[in-house]
């Protein structure tokens, strides 16, 4: 156990005793490894171990927190009591007792990060690099970064919630550099999952996903600059959900709509999109890169369908928000770690199966862009502007993919691109991707089929 | 705390040739406003220590945040093994220590953490009242001050032993406007570590009159423009692109200013420095993770590129001494600034035929590729015809790369503003660059 139960009593106790009405313990562990390798050599290795216990109280709308890498008793009970003096009410509300532990049982690793020999891992980046480095002549230089990441929470609060889980992370990032004639390109692939080395050793074939960075390399290296004014645009399946998740996604957390900051606030049951699109944000995905047993809450993960046939049918609920907006929460509230207050955030975001199919979109496109590779992205959630870069791109001539571009991005706002979507392909895909917010880095999920925007500006160098 | 003699002891014991500790202690007060109370409000106490050791010539490393005595023959052993399975070749460095290090003034300002809480609240809720009565268009604030001290000892077993304190406050002020039509947001943070220097008017004025302004705006038909960058949307620029100056990145072959020493790689009118011991810098520094005292340098002076930024390591491979700028196990500049030109802000916008005043950039981490230099980001400003502003502009992006543009500069602001990017700028004109709008 993180932390003795019988100090997590206390630590709740001391933070009610001066008229807050919600306490929550979080308490931290986190071993990570990085291991970073160029040209093949291995450049770094590092270690690392987290440890810290952040406290919350609440009184309605407001909320301390405050958090502490120190284990000491006195020190979290000090930390408790400091955060409680910024209530004054002789109203005490009383601390259900804690609940029987609950132990998250699912998003398990077979072969847990602890147990890989570093060795064992170095040989493996060394067979993505081969893959990647042999591609091409043109390939001058390959990163490889390979990640794993053992956290174990406990999570507490004075509603009588008391949970534990160990949540796995394994990446591996392969970046292959192309270059000739003082241009250089770039291409990358970053697998990853919710379980352990059993993913990325008997999972997925890592010289496949090396070949593909530098085939991407080589590809944009012999790519014409991108035109730019407004097209049709056809984004790919997998990271193309990133435009969702920017520029829809993150205006549907309660973070924005509580403060009334978001484009779909007061939008609940209205039509937001076209009838084709129905979006689901699934937080129980087996060992998915954003599955949890339990939001950093406390509370279960679920699956929120957040838009139905063009209908708004859910937010992103966390419990504070929740509150101005009287709202439940979803078990979408998460962090990076314990310096963070959780907040409502996404988990797994996906865009579902519509009923075109690939060949059909493209044969129906005379002009445009094919978005085949999307890079990040940021969205205002003030207004739903949003951009986002197109790592792999190409041109569509007569209905058929033709000359590969590069540099372009794509710009749009995110109150209207989800009227302009108006094919959905079948062949929903998904990729892992980190998500940036009020309360940190978190590990999410991007997915979508192949989809048809009719109009969106595409920003290149070249003339319109 | 670790004991971190014995740390050293059992580093030696186990065959570890040099170590080094990087202690840091921050804490942390942030509280923020929404509606005119106080809507969170947070504490934070934290320490890590990094240890770097060598052993057979291969550094490894291991950080954590448990400094308890128990821990240390996992360190030693966690770093052993790291070290074992390294097979760079560069060089693995522990450094003796220079023989002088400049004092930077005013890092640490006792005052600032004197000031009862209770006065910073009420200076935010007086920004707060004076947001919401600036304009009724205003229609959504949210304040926020955050104040930092942080204190680091770096110590290693060539015997040298250093400190730094600083600390900072930093106010962010966001608004939503709208009108019947359009909704737009404004933006600003003011970092300081003199409370003094806060001035609530000068802040309510800039972001909410920026944001008001650019009500209704509507992109421009795609097209080359002649831009002027503000100070801030040059700062994102470079806040993409600054690794190109680490050599680091140049030894590896993805800065795109390899090869480029001493050739011209901007317009006669551009002067890039690192000021590591700059006033009012929380980020200011007289020494570097790895113990190397800061400098100040040129990196571009009038066009032409002077120096990369150095550790330990790549300085050793150039045959050069280390710039200082060897920062959390990788190379960044400290406190990153393009000098001021001669020409007035009125001057620039005067000389604008048809252009575009680019006042803010986005998605700087994903549209701009450090590598090949090329950008296309999305942009925002306002539409100049004749030297005079006549409309508010939005969803573009602005594309180009980062070289040429630098070439392309022709006139440069006589102001540099200090940014969130901890990246000083002036504004600057370039020729013509490529938007795509409508």
């Amino acid at each position: 156990m993180l932390l003795e139960k019988k100090l997590i009593e206390d630590l709740l106790d001391a933070g009610l005793s001066r008229g807050a009405d919600f306490a929550e313990v979080f308490v931290e562990e986190t071993d990570s490894t990085l291991l970073q390798s160029l040209s093949g050599r291995l450049e770094k290795a590092n270690s690392s171990k987290l440890f810290g216990v952040g406290i919350r109280l609440a009184k309605k709308f407001q909320t301390v927190y405050g958090y502490t890498n120190s284990q000491n008793p006195a020190d979290l009970l000090k930390l408790a009591e400091d955060l409680s003096k910024s209530f004054n009410d002789d109203k005490l509300t009383k601390r259900t007792p804690l609940m029987e532990l609950e132990v998250g049982p699912r998003h398990n690793a077979e072969i847990k990060p602890q147990d890989v020999p570093l060795t064992e891992k170095v040989a493996y980046m060394k067979k993505a690099y081969k893959a990647a480095s042999e591609y091409d002549e043109v390939i001058q230089q390959v990163i490889i970064n390979l990640l794993d990441n053992t956290q174990n929470v406990l999570i507490a609060n004075s509603e009588g919630r008391f949970v534990t889980e160990t949540r796995y992370r394994v990446r591996i990032t392969v970046g292959a550099v192309a270059a000739k004639d003082g241009v250089m390109q770039t291409g990358g692939v970053a697998p990853g999952s919710g379980k352990g080395y059993e993913y990325l050793f008997n999972e997925i074939d890592i010289e496949e996903y090396g070949k593909e960075a530098g085939r991407i390399a080589v590809t944009m290296l012999n790519a014409e600059e991108c035109p730019s004014g407004v097209m049709p645009v056809v984004i790919h399946n997998g990271f193309g959900g990133v435009i969702f998740h920017e520029a829809c996604g993150h205006p549907l957390e309660a973070t924005s709509v509580a403060k009334n900051a978001s484009v779909f606030c007061n939008k609940m049951g209205t039509k937001v999109a076209s009838d084709i699109l129905t979006a689901i944000d699934d937080g129980t995905l087996e060992n998915r890169w954003g599955s949890a047993n339990y939001d950093d809450e406390g509370y279960p993960q679920q699956r929120r369908v957040l838009i139905e046939k063009g209908i708004l049918k859910s937010y992103m609920v966390d419990k504070i928000n929740g509150r101005r907006m009287n709202a439940a929460p979803t078990g979408s509230s998460r962090r990076q770690n314990y310096k963070f207050a959780p907040t409502s955030r996404m988990s797994n975001t996906y865009i579902d199966n519509g009923e075109s199919t690939f060949d059909e979109i493209i044969a129906a496109t005379e002009y445009g862009l094919f978005a085949a590779k999307l890079g990040g992205g940021s969205v205002n959630p003030g207004n739903g502007d949003f951009n986002f870069a197109v790592m792999e791109g190409y041109m569509i001539r007569d209905g058929k993919i033709a000359e590969p571009v590069r540099g372009a991005s794509l710009v749009g706002n995110g109150g209207n691109i989800l009227y302009k979507i108006d094919m959905i392909a079948n062949n929903l895909d998904s990729a892992r991707g980190m998500c940036g917010s009020a309360s940190g880095s978190i590990p999410a999920d991007v997915g979508q089929p192949t989809l048809r925007v009719t109009g969106i500006t595409v920003g290149g160098k070249r003339g319109a | 705390m670790l004991n971190i003699d014995k740390l050293f002891q059992v580093a030696k014991e186990k065959g570890i040739e040099d170590i080094q500790v990087f202690l840091s202690n921050s804490t942390n007060l942030s509280v923020e406003i929404f509606e005119g109370e106080v809507d969170k409000y947070e504490i934070a106490d934290n320490s890590s220590l990094t240890v770097k050791g060598i052993f057979n010539g291969k550094m490894g490393v291991y950080s954590t945040e448990v400094m308890e005595d128990e821990l240390i023959e996992e360190i030693v052993d966690t770093i052993i093994a790291s070290a074992k399975v390294i097979d760079s070749l560069d060089d693995a460095i522990i450094y003796e220590g220079d023989e002088h290090y400049e004092e930077v003034e005013g890092l640490y300002n006792e005052e600032l953490s004197q000031i009862d809480v209770t006065k910073k609240i009420e200076m935010l809720k007086e920004l707060d009242g004076k947001f919401h009565n600036y304009d009724k268009r205003v229609k959504n604030v949210e304040t926020s001050y955050t104040e930092t001290i942080n204190s680091i000892l770096l110590q290693n077993s060539k015997g040298l032993k250093l400190h730094n304190k600083a600390n900072a406050s930093y106010i962010v002020g966001q608004v939503i406007v709208a009108d019947d039509k359009d909704q737009r947001t404004g933006f600003d943070v003011k970092i300081t570590n003199d409370f003094n220097d806060y001035n609530t008017d000068e802040l309510v004025e800039t972001i909410t009159s920026n944001a008001l302004n650019s009500l209704g705006a509507e992109p421009v038909p795609s097209n080359n423009y002649e831009i002027v960058f503000s100070g801030l949307s040059l700062a994102t620029l470079f806040s993409a692109f600054q690794n190109v100056f680490s050599a680091q990145a140049v030894q590896k072959g993805i800065s795109l200013l390899k090869g480029k020493l001493g050739e011209t790689v901007g317009s006669e009118l551009i002067n890039i420095v690192d000021d590591p011991l700059m006033k009012k810098s929380a980020s200011s520094r007289s020494f570097d993770d790895e113990g190397v005292a800061t400098k100040f340098k040129y990196l571009v002076e009038k066009g032409t590129l002077k120096t990369y930024l150095h550790n330990l390591v790549t300085a050793k491979k150039d045959g050069v001494k280390s710039t200082g700028n060897g920062f959390g196990g990788g190379i960044r500049s400290v406190n990153l600034k393009v000098e001021p030109g001669t020409s007035s802000f009125e001057e620039i916008m005067a000389s604008v035929k048809d252009g575009i005043y680019i006042t803010n950039v986005q998605g700087a981490h994903a549209g701009a590729n450090p590598v090949s230099g090329d950008f296309s980001l999305q942009a925002a400003g306002y539409y100049v015809v004749d030297g005079k502003i006549v409309s508010p502009v939005a969803l573009i992006t602005v594309a180009g790369n980062f070289l040429q543009m630098l070439k392309d500069v022709v006139m440069v602001g006589d102001e540099a503003k200090m940014t969130y990017y901890g990246i000083t700028c002036p504004s600057v004109k370039v020729k013509s660059m490529m938007v795509s709008g409508k």
